[in-house]
């Protein structure tokens, strides 16, 4: 081989600014993901929708043919996925942050991408998930007959609530995995718990008086509400949503802080 | 500050000697003093010097001397306790190079995915890329899964997309060790070739030819400390004589 003067020489290096740079390294990282779950399964999309069909499927049976206990709203089956699909989100990107350094440790100790993408991704990948899954929600509000209100405006700032709140919880998961190993069966559980202490398959309104209070504050109720309302205008509760918002922030300043404070050390553990 | 250029000023690092030791939440949130524990070790401490654009600098010492945290915190993919690591311009680090790699996507999406992280535009991912893959030799497997190249075709595609990143600084990690006599010849040749194109090299062996063959300046680590800054040949001597061992 000769010696290549013109490849060999380094020419004036493009320098990204930082928002670019992190802009395409999360794109490049996010499309990854998408491109391995759906490469390795013929059926990748329907196997993310098929996950809360199945589920909503059991609640309505339940809800609606087993027990004739009013929750929620008519059709049930509606007011069901407008929760699950943005549960599906928030506990698949929450889940999967408990792996966040660990599953990806070779790639973090050679590359130098801002480290917050590592979590980032995890919440876009699902995000698009979700956005890819309204489409299916839509049929069900075509053939089930509701309506659907003005109120769908809301969905952008439910979604730009959600991410915030997502990110900042996976902020604050991922590197504390890495110190506390059984952290990632405690998520495991929580999350399993705050399924059922969300307004998912039942509403804000369908709670008891006094546990309606400290229902608001978990802040997946406000957004919750912020998505049914699309269907169910009388699902959106303001106050709720004030108070999801304020947590949301705070979570993601404190996921922030615990990651700023704790990559020094994630990078020496992973 | 010249690109390719590093400065290193009171580098220091530390880690628990004990990995288990066990953990508890208040230690994140205690102050610097209290979170110092008996248990810990510096594997670099007290490391300045200072890198001019193309030099050639080999990394000399003993296993667990420090040798290879001295790359990763020059290639910025660890962060020191103490002091400070700045350098200007990219780094096309050879250290754990077949990390970035997934097994589920092909070699195409691969090269894409790894020189993307690296910086490289999209652009010039596709005018490189016929180069990487000659260079490389596996022409006949661009859409083969990554998973079931050989480990040798794995160590020769990662080596093929890093050295091509165009960075001014370059780091290897004794990972010429593996792979056929005959691909080691040809990344050594790409080597000589970057360096004759004026890149900074990091270069950390146990090999004594390999030392002599391309570095000029030697740095030699010995229990955590800088202990020599000083021309190739004499850091090799020293080294020689502390330890009575010849290179391979």
């Amino acid at each position: 081989m000769t010696l290549a003067a013109d490849s060999a020489l380094p020419r004036a290096r493009r320098r990204w600014s930082p928002l670019t740079r992190y802009r395409r390294s999360l794109w490049l990282l996010t499309t990854r993901d998408l491109k391995v779950r759906y490469s390795t399964s013929a059926l990748g999309y329907l196997w993310s929708i098929l996950d809360p069909l199945v589920m909503s499927a059991i609640y309505w049976f339940v809800f609606t043919l087993v027990f004739d206990r009013p929750v929620g709203e008519k059709p049930y089956i509606v007011f069901l996925l407008a929760g699950l699909l943005p549960w599906m989100w928030f506990t698949g990107a929450v889940s999967d942050s408990t792996r966040a350094f660990t599953k990806e440790a070779k790639l973090i100790r050679s590359t130098t991408i801002p480290r917050t993408i590592w979590v980032a991704r995890l919440v876009l990948s699902k995000g698009i998930e979700f956005v890819a899954s309204i489409p299916v929600l839509l049929v069900f509000v075509v053939f089930a007959g509701a309506t659907l209100h003005l109120e769908a405006a809301w969905w952008v700032l439910a979604i730009v609530l959600q991410a915030a709140l997502t990110l900042g919880i996976g902020l604050l998961v991922a590197p504390l995995v890495v110190f506390f190993r059984d952290l990632e069966r405690a998520v495991k559980l929580v999350l399993r718990f705050l399924f059922y202490a969300s307004p998912i398959i039942y509403g804000l309104g369908d709670l008891p008086e006094w546990a309606r209070f400290w229902g608001m504050f978990n802040p997946l109720a406000g957004i919750f509400s912020l998505y049914r309302s699309a269907f169910f205008p009388g699902q959106l509760d303001w106050l709720a949503v004030g108070i999801s918002a304020a947590m949301s922030l705070v979570l993601l300043a404190v996921g922030f802080l615990v990651y700023r404070a704790s990559i020094r050390r994630v990078l020496k553990e992973i | 500050m010249a690109e390719g250029a590093i400065i290193v000023e009171k580098l220091g690092i530390r880690f628990k000697r004990n990995r288990s030791a066990r953990r508890n939440f208040k230690d994140l949130f205690a102050g610097r003093e209290r979170r110092r524990r008996p248990a810990e070790f510096w594997p670099l401490r007290d490391v300045s010097f200072t890198v001019t654009p193309g030099e050639a600098i080999g990394v000399v010492g003993r296993n667990g001397q420090g040798k290879s945290t001295l790359l990763k915190l020059v290639a910025q993919v660890m962060l020191p306790d103490e002091g400070r690591v700045i350098v200007d311009g990219g780094v096309a680090p050879l250290i754990e190079i077949t990390g970035g790699f997934v097994n589920d996507l092909s070699v195409r999406d691969n090269v894409t995915l790894t020189a993307g992280l690296h910086g490289m535009t999209s652009k010039e991912i596709a005018e490189r890329f016929d180069e990487i893959i000659a260079f490389a030799e596996l022409e006949d497997f661009v859409d083969t899964p990554y998973k079931h190249l050989s480990s040798g075709m794995k160590v020769r595609l990662a080596f093929s997309v890093i050295s091509r990143l165009e960075e001014p600084i370059i780091l290897v990690d004794e990972v010429l060790a593996v792979g056929d006599a005959a691909f080691k010849a040809k990344c050594y040749q790409r080597i000589e070739e970057l360096l004759a194109g004026g890149r900074t090299l990091f270069f950390v062996s146990h090999s004594e030819k390999d030392l002599l063959r391309f570095c000029t300046r030697g740095l030699y680590l010995d229990k955590g400390r800088l202990v020599l800054d000083a021309p190739i040949r004499e850091v090799v001597d020293r080294y020689r004589a502390d330890y009575g061992v010849g290179g391979a």
